[in-house]
């Protein structure tokens, strides 16, 4: 079902301030795709998700569920949460300590007074698909927090409903059971064909599990787009900078061609893509991410956008070296190869691929 | 959603204002007034000859010298205690859970009349061993008097001050005091520079409290105080109303004022100092082990001092009433003593029609009662934990402000209430005024309750479409069903043994059992008491068990996280 959100505010009033949690949000979340809003603690994505769901109601605006108006400012509508027929995994589970695993994943259908044989076979489909067979009478407060989840995510997929929202569901789980729940929602999600919304601010977990990102910043969506686009043609520095780490150094456009776009700044000449739009003289940001400095020990080869800097720092993290290099008085944040055998206050020349060269304005 | 929530708030306010309000109101109006015939009409007589009164600097004097005393007993007696379970390795830690809840089971009257029993300087037991079998022949300890009153006073006060001091105790952060060690402190060094100036706040609010307690108390001075002719201010109240040829209301409130101000500032000090507290002591989220001193040498002999302390507080006041209750006089056990034993005060008391009816009124008090208190207490706690308005935070103080009622100063504030209403003189007078009056103690229970109850279990209750009846019935009620029991048992075993209150609203027809046990012990009749004081033990020891019961039934809800 597609979700289409239109000039959605929310403001809060405290201390005599006004507080936009969501200031105008316009946004179409298209049906069977997973769709993840990401931003900054405080960005209101949880609020725009909580209205999505029904348990806050907007300002202004107007929401749009599979074509129905369930909230509305002009028209007066307002359709309750338990009668929007979504599926929802909170942050902190929320599995009722007072039911066992049966009974907390058949909750949705005994509220639809489903009959008793059809509400035992979806609830053993729903513990099944999240491979917690044979855990019907296991009392909720026995279960470790991955188990937790997967009932979670069981009770909200058991009602079929066609929508499912995820409000940071993998926070409250350890370092390596977040990466491998993370796999298998993903897995989960795909076999499904179903629209799911997924809130959170870790990166990482926007970029693995989503179809579309929309990045999210002191309530407004700031741009949306796949995980690649996001990654590597942001419009915007806070989404460059906050959807992976970069280097932004303040440039001005010195020439304009039709297959490249060059900029002036501190590391000298830089040689860009084409970025349509922009004019000779025009202010940019040159935003280079770090995997994308490569560093030719040696002799300079005979190409573009090749500079020289001396390394000032150098630290093992394992999969890689991670260090900075100093270039006039700009400092880089590089990575490299582990194996590499390069040292603090050697001289390096680095490239950087026009392709991997972007150009931000706002 | 909202539209009722708007509602309840201010409809609790109502209920609750009038609860706590109206006897305060009254109180004031009343110290205000002539009599309780001529209500309205404003004069300071009354004031004038309270506070004129000759009598009153003694009474004052004793008043501080008994309260300050017993909270030092009580506080110093908790700390010891508190340290010893949570931070030693003292043998036998179940008798320090069977302290805290001791107060439950053995109504503060019959705990006062016990050590009557033992101490009193003509025929108590401990004064009769002393001179007939060891032959002092002067010898008597005198529990009449000042350090008699203080430390009966002090053992009761005991298991509230430990029951605050206790968790403060446990969920120290024990990094404060290792790094103490790393720094070089000795084990005493650390205890005295770091341990107790962290838990300062902890302290005061035990120390405190114990202050608002014994300020209160009616049953130790009644029953200690009285016979010696030492008079405090809850007794002073009390005379005033209760002897000579005309109860004087109006001098009684005008007393009253100067305690409830009294209190209410030391209640109110009570509550800056608890939210200080958390500010104060850290309660670290990983799983931690405080570190377990070992006791060594003194290990026994410290165990020794618990083991007495649990003897004086649970066995000794039971089997001493138990004793009298059928032997015919003061006598020191012996042969003939046993010879002479016989159900005839039992027999006594259960052909009493006014104790039978004074057993009446106090279930029905209990049951009725802690029913309708735990009811509004259920929408109380509510409001406060889950609607978070100003109005709610009204409704918090309001409530919160019956925790400093001493009870003989509340009863005469309705009093005057409730002579001009057609409840005077029924059961339903009592039991406002208890509910008025124990409310936190329903709201406590109920609140925590409502705050395990995370917003997301309702909202994910919500969005699997259950309505808000249904979620109500299905996920909020189960989850809150042990703090509704807990309350509920705690107001009903309150209730029960209620004293302070009742010896002033109570009347003819509307005994309760402890007023009866009060006038036993007026006139003497300590073998019919100690009958009776059986039984109320044997109710209220039935309650606290089946809240054990019931507690443990529900016990994997409340190790949820």
């Amino acid at each position: 079902m597609e979700i289409r959100l239109s000039k959605i505010s929310k403001f809060y009033h405290s201390g005599g301030q006004t507080i936009k949690a969501l200031d105008n949000v316009n946004l179409t979340i298209p049906a069977n795709r997973i769709f993840t809003l990401l931003g900054p603690s405080g960005c209101g994505k949880t609020t725009l998700l909580r209205c999505i769901v029904g348990l806050e109601s907007p300002d202004e605006g107007e929401i749009e569920i599979g074509g129905e108006i369930v909230w509305s400012k002009t028209q007066n509508i307002f359709v309750p949460t338990e009668k929007r027929g979504l599926g929802m995994v909170f942050q902190t589970y929320a599995i009722w300590p007072h039911m066992n695993v049966f009974n907390n994943v058949a909750y949705p259908l005994q509220t639809r007074k489903t009959p008793r044989n059809i509400i035992r076979s979806q609830v053993k489909k729903a513990l099944h698909f999240v491979q917690l067979e044979g855990f019907e009478d296991r009392p909720a407060t026995k279960l470790s927090g991955g188990q937790q989840q997967r009932v979670a995510l069981a009770r909200a997929l058991v009602a079929e409903p066609k929508v499912i929202l995820f409000d940071e569901p993998l926070s409250n789980l350890d370092a390596k059971l977040r990466e491998e729940t993370r796999k298998e929602l993903r897995t989960f999600l795909t076999e499904l064909q179903i629209t799911a919304i997924y809130v959170t601010h870790d990166r990482i977990e926007a970029l693995a599990l989503s179809d579309l990102v929309a990045v999210m910043n002191k309530g407004r969506i700031i741009e949306t787009g796949t995980p690649r686009d996001i990654y590597f043609h942001a419009a915007h520095r806070f989404v460059a900078d906050f959807i992976g780490r970069t280097n932004l150094i303040e440039a001005t456009v010195i020439s304009q061609t039709e297959d490249a776009t060059t900029v002036e700044c501190a590391l000298g000449t830089v040689r860009c893509h084409r970025h349509p739009g922009l004019k000779t003289g025009d202010p940019v940001t040159l935003c280079l991410r770090p995997e994308f400095i490569r560093l030719q020990g040696g002799n300079a080869a005979d190409t573009l956008n090749v500079f020289s800097g001396q390394i000032e720092s150098l630290v093992f993290i394992g999969e890689a070296f991670e260090g900075e290099i100093s270039i006039n008085d700009t400092r880089l944040f590089i990575k490299t190869e582990p194996d590499s055998n390069l040292k603090v206050g050697d001289l390096v020349h680095f490239t950087v691929d026009p392709d991997y060269c972007l150009l931000v304005t706002a | 959603m909202t539209g009722k929530r708007s509602v309840l708030t201010p409809s609790l306010i109502a209920v609750v204002g009038f609860l706590t309000v109206c006897p305060v109101a009254m109180l004031i109006f009343g110290s205000f007034s002539t009599g309780l015939g001529a209500f309205g009409t404003f004069t300071l007589e009354k004031y004038i000859q309270a506070y004129t009164d000759p009598e009153l600097t003694g009474i004052i004097a004793n008043t501080i010298i008994f309260v300050i005393g017993s909270s030092i007993v009580a506080t110093s007696l908790a700390l010891l205690l508190a340290y010893l379970n949570t931070r030693t390795d003292i043998p036998f830690k179940f008798l320090f859970r069977i302290i805290s809840i001791i107060p439950m089971m053995i109504p503060h009257i019959l705990f006062s009349v016990s050590w009557v029993l033992l101490l009193n300087p003509s025929n108590g037991l401990i004064n009769l061993f002393l001179r007939q079998v060891l032959g002092f022949e002067n010898a008597a300890v005198n529990i009449y008097s000042l350090p008699g009153m203080i430390l009966v006073e002090g053992l009761l006060d005991l298991p509230i001050a430990y029951l605050i001091l206790a968790p403060a105790m446990a969920s120290f952060d024990v990094s404060l005091e290792e790094s103490s060690r790393v720094c070089g402190g000795t084990t005493t060094g650390t205890l005295l520079h770091v341990t107790l100036p962290v838990l300062r706040p902890a302290i005061l609010a035990a120390f405190i409290l114990s202050l608002v307690r014994s300020l209160a108390s009616f049953a130790v001075p009644s029953i200690i105080g009285m016979p010696g002719r030492i008079y405090v201010l809850a007794t002073h109240i009390y005379q005033s109303i209760a002897t000579g040829f005309a109860a004087d209301f109006g001098k009684a409130a005008a007393i009253g004022m100067s305690v409830l101000a009294t209190s209410i500032t030391l209640i109110y000090l009570y509550r800056y100092l608890t939210s200080e507290g958390e500010k104060y002591v850290t309660i670290s989220s990983r799983g931690f082990h405080p570190t377990i001193i070992k006791l060594r040498r003194s290990k026994y002999p410290l165990f020794g001092i618990v083991s007495i302390l649990s003897l004086v507080l649970i066995v000794l006041p039971v089997l001493v009433l138990f004793y009298t209750s059928l032997v015919p006089y003061s006598m020191i056990p012996s042969a003939r003593a046993f010879s002479m034993m016989s159900w005839k005060h039992w027999l006594e008391v259960v052909n009493d029609p006014i104790s039978l009816l004074s057993l009446k009124n106090s279930l029905f008090l209990g049951v009725v009662g802690a029913t309708l208190g735990v009811t509004l207490s259920v929408f109380v706690a509510y409001a406060i934990v889950k609607i978070r308005s100003h109005a709610s935070g009204l409704l918090e103080t309001l409530s919160f402000l019956s925790f400093s009622f001493p009870g003989i100063v509340i009863g005469v504030g309705f009093m005057w209430f409730f002579v001009r209403t057609p409840l005077y003189a029924t059961i339903w007078a009592l039991l406002i005024g208890y509910i008025a009056t124990y409310l936190p103690y329903g709201v406590r229970p109920l609140a925590s309750a409502f705050v395990q109850v995370h917003s997301h279990l309702e909202e994910s209750s919500r969005v699997c479409g259950a309505g808000p009846f249904t979620t109500m019935r299905r996920i909020v009620i189960p989850l809150l069903i042990p703090g509704i029991v807990s309350g509920w048992i705690l107001m009903a075993s309150m209730f029960v043994r209620e004293l302070s209150l009742s010896v002033v609203l109570s009347r003819p027809g509307t005994e309760v059992l402890a007023v009866q046990i009060f006038h036993f012990a007026e006139d003497g009749l300590w073998g019919q008491l100690s009958a009776l004081g059986i039984i109320m033990i044997l109710i209220s020891t039935s309650l606290v068990v089946m809240a054990t019961l019931v507690g443990m039934k529900f016990k994997p809800v409340e190790e949820r996280k």
